[in-house]
C-alpha cells in the first residue's frame, strides 16, 4: 500500500477538520498556507511546515486543498503536475469551466480528483440513499432539504459573492449534490438568493450578517426538489433537515430533533458548534478514510470528479437564476465522455 | 340565528356541521341536492347520520332566510351558490379556494358588495394563537426585517375520499389549487395584503399517476417573489401518506435579519404507539382552528361587521395559485398584477 504523504494546502476551518482524519490514518503531513495559520496548525498537530506551494507538493502523494474556492484550480493543476492525487474542498471551483479544466487535467495526468462533498458521508444522507436504492420508499416524487447555520464570518471571503458564490454556491451546493446523488441529473433550476452578500465594490458585510437562498430543482427522472439555505444570526444553531416523499411513504430527518446527548444549563451555550452528525465516526473522517483508500488503489469512493463538476454547474445555473429571476436549463451537468479511460 | 350549509361535496361540510349542530344559539339546516342519491356519504343519508335538518334543495334552504350561509360545494360551483345566497341576503362563509377563476371570484365579491353582506373565505390557520404570536413577533421587530418565508402544507391526496379533487373541471387543479392557499393566506396576513409580483412553480403527478381520469399535479413547489425582494416558498404537495394517523400538516418558517421563527399549525399533543392498530399514535393539539374560524364568521354575521379573511383576500391568494399554473405552462415565473 502506498504511503500517504499528504500536502494540506490552506490552514483554516476545513484543514482543521481534515487533519485529525489524516493523522488517524498514519499519514505524513506537510502544510502550507499563505497566511500565518499554518504555523499554528503545524505546531498543534506536529506537522511539517513548508515555505511555498512547490515545497509542499514536492514528493506528496496527495494534495488536500482547503483554500478559498477561487484558488482551487491553480493549486490542483500544480498538484497534478507534481504527480499528486487531489482531495479538493467543495465547491471544486466557482465556474464550470474551471471545474471542468481541473477534471480534465486530472484525467490527462492520470491522477485522481475528488471533491469534498462531505454531506454524502453524514449517516442520515447515506442511509437515505441506501433506503431509496433498496426500493423501500417506492418511486420518489418530491423532496425538501434545508441547511441552517450561523453566517460564516470567520473568514471574510464567504460574504463576497465574487469569491464564494454566496450561500447558493457555498452552502446549498451540498444539498444540490445530494439531490442529484439521490434523484439523478438536474435538467432545470430556479433559485433565489438574498441578504448580506457583498461584491468587490461594496463595503464588507455588516455586523451580524444574514443570508438566505432557495432553489427548486427538476430532475430528469421527474422528481422535484426544494433546497433551502440559511446563514443566520450569530446564535443560530447548526441544523439540517430533509423530507422525501415516494409512492411507499416518506423519510424525514431533523438533525437537532433527537440528539444522542443533550447538555443543558451550562454557561455560554454552544450555539455555533460545528456539526458532526451524531456519535460514531465523524463524517469528515469517514470521507477521508474512503478517499484515502481510493488514493491507495482501493475501490472507487461514493463521489468522483464529475460529481464535483456537475455540482458546480448546477450551482452556477442557480446563481444565474437568482440574478435574472428566470428558471435556467442545466445542460450536460456531468459530461460522461470524460470518464472514459479515467482512473475512476 | 339560522345557518344554512349548502352542499356536502367538500369534506369540511361534515366538520362544520358537527361544530354547529349542538349549539343552542344556532338553528342549522343543510342541503346537498347535487349529490348522487345512492351515495351514503352524501345527501340526506349523511344529514341523517349527523342528526341535522335536511332540506331538498338550495332554493328551499334559502327560502327560510338564513342569516348565515356556508358554501362547501366543489370549488368550481362556489360562484353559483354564493350568488344565490347573496341574493337571499345571507352573510357567506365560502370554502377555499374562493373560486377557480379570477372572474368568478370578482363576480362573487361584487354580488356580496351589492347587497351588503359579508363574504368570508374559509382560511382557518390564521386563527391559530401561535400564528398571532408569530405576527406580533414580526411586528414588534424581534425578527428584524424579513428575508424569506418558507411554508409547507402537505396532506394525503384528497381525491382518495372525494374524487372531484382530482378533476380539474370541479377543483380548478390539483395540489397547487388545494394547498397553496393556506400558506398564501398566512403570507397575506404577515405582509398586510402585499401580493407577490412573480410566481414560479414546478409540479409532477408521480405520487398519483396510477389513478384513472384526468391527471392533476400531486406534488408542487412554488417560489414567490415580492416587490421589495422578499422570497417565499411553498411545498403544496399531497405527499403525506394516506394511512398515517394524521391528515398532514402545515408549517411556516420565517427568516429575519435578527432571528428565525418556526410555526407549526398542527403539532401532535400526544404521540406513542397503538398495538391494537399496529400504528403510531398521533393525538392532535386541542386548538380547534375550524371552531375559531366559525366563531369569527358567526359573530360577523350576527353583528353585520365585515368578516375576515374576506373575498378580496380570497381573490388575492387565488391569484398566486393561478399564477403557479401559468408558470407550469411556460416553465418560467408568471407575473401577478396587483388587485
Amino acid at each position: 500500500m502506498k504511503r500517504l504523504d499528504v500536502a494540506v494546502i490552506g490552514a483554516g476551518f476545513i484543514a482543521r477538520t481534515h487533519l485529525p482524519a489524516w493523522i488517524a490514518l498514519g499519514a505524513r503531513i506537510r502544510i502550507f498556507s499563505t497566511d500565518d495559520q499554518a504555523a499554528l496548525l503545524s505546531e498543534e498537530f506536529g506537522l511539517t511546515k513548508t515555505a511555498c506551494l512547490d515545497e509542499a507538493l514536492d514528493g506528496a502523494s496527495v494534495a488536500d486543498i482547503c483554500t478559498p474556492t477561487t484558488t482551487h484550480r491553480d493549486i490542483a493543476l500544480a498538484a497534478f503536475a507534481a504527480g499528486a492525487d487531489v482531495l479538493c474542498e467543495k465547491p471544486l471551483a466557482l465556474t464550470p469551466a474551471d471545474a471542468l479544466e481541473m477534471a480534465e487535467a486530472a484525467h490527462k495526468a492520470g491522477r485522481l480528483l475528488y471533491p469534498g462533498h462531505v454531506v454524502r458521508f453524514f449517516p442520515a444522507y447515506a442511509r437515505l440513499r441506501s433506503t431509496i436504492r433498496s426500493g423501500a420508499l417506492g418511486r420518489p416524487a418530491v423532496a425538501r432539504f434545508t441547511r441552517t447555520g450561523r453566517y460564516p464570518t470567520w473568514s471574510p471571503w464567504f460574504a463576497d459573492t465574487a469569491l464564494s458564490g454566496g450561500i447558493v454556491t457555498d452552502q446549498m451546493l451540498h444539498d444540490m449534490d445530494i439531490a442529484r446523488w439521490l434523484f439523478g441529473e438536474v435538467v432545470s433550476i430556479h433559485a433565489t438568493q438574498r441578504g448580506h452578500l457583498t461584491t468587490h465594490d461594496s463595503a464588507s458585510a455588516p455586523e451580524g450578517p444574514v443570508a438566505t437562498g432557495s432553489a427548486t430543482l427538476t430532475h430528469d427522472s421527474g422528481v422535484i426538489t426544494q433546497v433551502l439555505g440559511v446563514w443566520g444570526p450569530p446564535a443560530t444553531p447548526f441544523r439540517y433537515t430533509f423530507h422525501v416523499a415516494g409512492s411507499n411513504g416518506t423519510l424525514t430527518h431533523d438533525s437537532i430533533a433527537h440528539p444522542s446527548l443533550r447538555l443543558t444549563g451550562a454557561a455560554g451555550a454552544q450555539a455555533g458548534a460545528v456539526p458532526t452528525g451524531d456519535f460514531g465516526e465523524d463524517p469528515f473522517s469517514a470521507q477521508i478514510r474512503e478517499l484515502a483508500t481510493a488514493f491507495q488503489g482501493g475501490p472507487a469512493p461514493r463521489v468522483n470528479a464529475l460529481d464535483g463538476v456537475a455540482a458546480v454547474k448546477i450551482a452556477a445555473a442557480a446563481r444565474r437564476s437568482a440574478a435574472t429571476g428566470l428558471a435556467v436549463a442545466v445542460h450536460d451537468a456531468a459530461p460522461r465522455t470524460l470518464t472514459e479511460g479515467s482512473p475512476r | 340565528m339560522k345557518v344554512a350549509l349548502l352542499s356536502f361535496a367538500h369534506v369540511h361540510a361534515a366538520t362544520y356541521i358537527q361544530l354547529l349542530r349542538d349549539r343552542s344559539d344556532i338553528e342549522l339546516i343543510v342541503t346537498d341536492p347535487d349529490a348522487d342519491p345512492g351515495d351514503p356519504t352524501r345527501g340526506k343519508a349523511l344529514a341523517d347520520e349527523l342528526g341535522v335538518t335536511y332540506r331538498a334543495g338550495y332554493d328551499e334552504a334559502l327560502a327560510e332566510r338564513p342569516r348565515a350561509v356556508i358554501v362547501t360545494s366543489e370549488n368550481a360551483r362556489h360562484r353559483t351558490l354564493v350568488e344565490l345566497a347573496a341574493a337571499a341576503g345571507a352573510h357567506i362563509l365560502c370554502e377555499k379556494p374562493l373560486a377557480t377563476t379570477e372572474d368568478d371570484a370578482r363576480a362573487m365579491i361584487d354580488a356580496c358588495e351589492r347587497v351588503g353582506v359579508s363574504l368570508m373565505t374559509a382560511y382557518p390557520v390564521r386563527f391559530h394563537p401561535a400564528f398571532a404570536a408569530l405576527r406580533h413577533t414580526l411586528s414588534d421587530g424581534d425578527l428584524g426585517p424579513l428575508l424569506s418565508v418558507h411554508g409547507t402544507n402537505n396532506s394525503s391526496p384528497p381525491a382518495l375520499e372525494r374524487p372531484w379533487f382530482a378533476d380539474p373541471a370541479c377543483a380548478g387543479g390539483g395540489a397547487i389549487m388545494d394547498h397553496t392557499l393556506h400558506i398564501a393566506d398566512l403570507l397575506d396576513v404577515l405582509l398586510d395584503g402585499e401580493q407577490p409580483t412573480h410566481v414560479h412553480a414546478v409540479a409532477n403527478s408521480l405520487l398519483t399517476s396510477s389513478t384513472d381520469g384526468p391527471e392533476v399535479e400531486s406534488a408542487g413547489l412554488l417560489t414567490l417573489t415580492y416587490p421589495r425582494g422578499l422570497v417565499a416558498t411553498i411545498d403544496c404537495s399531497w405527499s403525506h401518506p394516506a394511512t398515517h394517523p394524521t391528515w398532514g400538516g402545515l408549517t411556516l418558517t420565517c427568516v429575519g435579519e435578527r432571528a428565525l421563527a418556526e410555526f407549526d399549525a398542527f403539532p401532535p399533543l400526544l404521540t406513542g404507539y397503538d398495538t391494537a392498530q399496529a400504528a403510531t399514535r398521533w393525538e392532535p393539539a386541542a386548538i380547534d382552528l375550524d371552531a375559531a374560524m366559525l366563531e369569527s364568521f358567526l359573530t360577523a354575521a350576527r353583528t353585520g361587521q365585515r368578516a375576515h379573511p374576506d373575498g378580496e383576500t380570497g381573490l388575492r391568494t387565488l391569484k398566486t395559485a393561478l399564477a403557479a399554473y401559468a408558470s407550469l405552462h411556460t416553465g418560467q415565473p408568471a407575473t401577478i398584477t396587483a388587485t
